[in-house]
């Protein structure tokens, strides 16, 4: 009764494929109004995708497709090996789920709803809902609609990973968690992730997505501009960097740094004691930066890491068609 | 070993919890049942201010040529063309008016909440991503829905089943069984309407809107088409007259207007099951 069959359970069924979500040339509209537009990627069992894009970008609407809460005008979802769509209750019991506008109402304390949601989602460990709710610090007894909204977001943390499903749906998890809590989150998608869980999350915060996610999907108008992983967007990123040499003139750093593939906004200078210092952004390989430098007297060298939100900015505003697949051709 | 032999994880460490039979069914109950508890009050208040003023109202002369006094057409209106016999007095005080009115306004908040109010508020789209098909939503819900509807109906009952001595209503048990069921299955109609419309559009005034209709216009058509005999056709239209018209207190209710009631409901739940299925949720 309370076991769904050992199928259905542990991140690492061996006949399984490896990619735990495929989505192919997915389309939605709603009437007029463009919402997906031949959305495709796969996500690999055990590896946390992230999902980032602006507010309006699809990211929602992506998400409840692949939980048949709304349902595609193309394309295939193809989630835990079956299709999304009526796939039935049995894949959804595999799957963890927050959504987005999480609302949560009603006099009945955190500990029964959390009680309902175990009656309806995958089995789940005597202990565990105390055990999440210990590390959230959430008081499980107070009434959900006398909840603060970063505890009813705890609320809706807890019935997502309380039932250790293999894939977890994360629509902007953090909001509403101050900083403590959004690391304690994190934490808990690390521990999924090296328990073989999947995660996929989506998120406006570009940091939380570089500290949790192996690869991510950046979303704009319903459409994905590029899937790179973290390491490839963070290549492609932006690093402010200054130098300071001795021995060097002005004109002679210049011609030397603006010799480097991916130096921009160079400015140099010489001061009185016949220090030159100069300051450029790099992008692309440190490398050919460091071998150019190589031959001079440096005395001072600061090398920012890189601005991810920058570089992703740099995409969300960029035309599309100029923003190809940056990450993958580039690195 | 491949997949079969292949051990949940965490199996034999600690144990699962316990999971509800009918969780959706139960949580409706888990959710409301302080408001029951009222609506339960507000029938016994009602049925013990009217039916213990019918000995008074029978053995007062005034009162009855008062009533005759009345405009035919308000009476034929209100019913009270029988209100001097005890099954009549019930009928249109207790099932035909204030019982009505009350059970209707509850089954149809319950019905228009139990999928439109759910999904308006965001909290249908967290339910239908986990464990649970749509079917099973709509059908549960209307199941909790109708034994609220029931249960009220059956408190009503045995209220006027207790009066029935000491107001002196004369009223034969098995019509007063007959009354109930037509009485429930009356309102679980509505509801069932306000469940549909609310599955439909995903909105809780549209499934307000469409069970009201159903109820407001039931009894106006019972009412206008008591008036004469060009309108009486209206009478065909009228779920309230299917039930009341032929005074199933008093002769005892039609059984197949019973079945038709409650298989009705029934059709109207499957239908609202059906338009949830086939729709994008919290759009």
């Amino acid at each position: 009764m309370t076991h769904a069959g050992p199928a259905l359970r542990g991140g690492a069924s061996v006949h399984a494929s490896p990619n735990v979500v495929e989505v192919r040339d997915l389309d939605k509209t709603f009437g007029a109004n463009v919402a997906l537009a031949g959305v495709s990627f796969t996500i690999v069992r055990g590896s946390v995708f992230g999902v980032i894009g602006p507010n309006g970008a699809g990211k929602t609407t992506l998400m409840r497709t692949l939980l048949d809460i709304i349902r595609p005008t193309a394309g295939t979802a193809t989630v835990l090996g079956s299709d999304s769509r009526n796939a039935g209750p049995e894949l959804r019991r595999r799957i963890g789920y927050l959504p987005g506008d999480l609302i949560l109402e009603g006099r009945i304390s955190g500990r029964r709803l959390l009680q309902h949601y175990a009656d309806i989602s995958g089995p789940v460990h005597e202990g565990r809902i105390e055990q999440l709710a210990d590390r959230l610090k959430l008081d499980l007894n107070a009434p959900v609609r006398k909840l603060s909204k970063g505890n009813k977001q705890k609320l809706g943390v807890i019935q997502a990973f309380m039932h250790e499903p293999e894939l977890l749906v994360l629509d902007e998890p953090t909001s509403g968690l101050d900083p403590l809590m959004q690391q304690e989150f994190l934490s808990l998608v690390q521990e999924a992730s090296e328990a073989g869980q999947t995660v996929f999350l989506s998120s406006h915060v570009i940091s939380e997505i570089q500290q949790a996610a192996d690869d991510v999907a950046i979303l704009r108008d319903g459409r994905i501009v590029t899937i790179a992983s973290v390491e490839e967007l963070r290549n492609t990123a932006i690093r402010h960097l200054r130098m300071s040499a001795s021995g060097v003139g002005a004109a002679e750093l210049t011609a030397i740094l603006a010799a480097v593939p991916g130096v921009a906004d160079l400015a140099c200078t010489v001061d009185s004691s016949a220090l030159a210092t100069a300051t450029a952004t790099l992008s692309g390989a440190i490398q050919p930066f460091v071998q150019a430098i190589s031959t001079l007297q440096v005395t001072d060298l600061v090398v920012e890491e890189p601005d991810l939100e920058e570089s992703v900015l740099t995409l969300y505003s960029a035309p599309a068609a100029s923003v190809a697949a940056p990450g993958r051709d580039r690195s | 070993m491949t997949a079969p032999g292949v051990r949940p994880r965490g199996a034999g460490r600690t144990p699962d919890l316990r999971r509800a039979r009918l969780p959706l069914f139960g949580k409706v109950f888990t959710e409301s049942w302080r408001s029951l508890i009222g609506w339960a009050l507000g029938f016994t208040a009602a049925a013990s201010l009217y039916l213990p003023l019918f000995p008074s109202m029978n053995q007062n002369a005034q009162i009855q040529d008062l009533v005759d006094s009345m405009p035919a057409e308000l009476t034929r209106t209100l019913n009270y063309d029988q209100i001097g016999t005890g099954p009549g007095y019930a009928q249109a005080t207790l099932f035909g008016l204030i019982g009505f009115m009350l059970l209707s306004i509850a089954a149809i908040g319950w019905g228009a909440s139990a999928l439109g109010g759910d999904e308006e508020s965001g909290q249908l789209e967290l339910t239908l991503a986990h464990g649970v098909t749509r079917v099973q939503v709509a059908l549960e819900r209307f199941a909790a829905m109708a034994v609220k509807v029931l249960g009220l109906a059956a408190l009503t009952g045995v209220l006027v089943l207790l009066w029935n001595g000491p107001a002196q209503l004369e009223i034969s048990p098995y019509n007063l069984l007959g009354t109930g069921l037509l009485f429930g299955g009356l309102v679980l109609l509505s509801g069932s309407v306000a469940l549909l419309f609310g599955a439909l559009t995903g909105r809780r005034i549209w499934g307000v809107g469409g069970g009201a209709g159903v109820a407001v216009i039931g009894y106006a058509f019972n009412a206008i088409g008591n008036q004469t005999a060009t309108v009486e056709w209206l009478h065909a239209l009228s779920p309230y007259y299917w039930a009341f018209g032929h005074d199933p207190l008093g002769s005892g209710a039609e059984w197949g207007a019973v079945v038709l009631f409650y298989a009705l409901s029934i059709l109207l739940a499957g239908a609202a099951a059906a338009a949830l299925r086939h729709r994008d949720v919290g759009v």
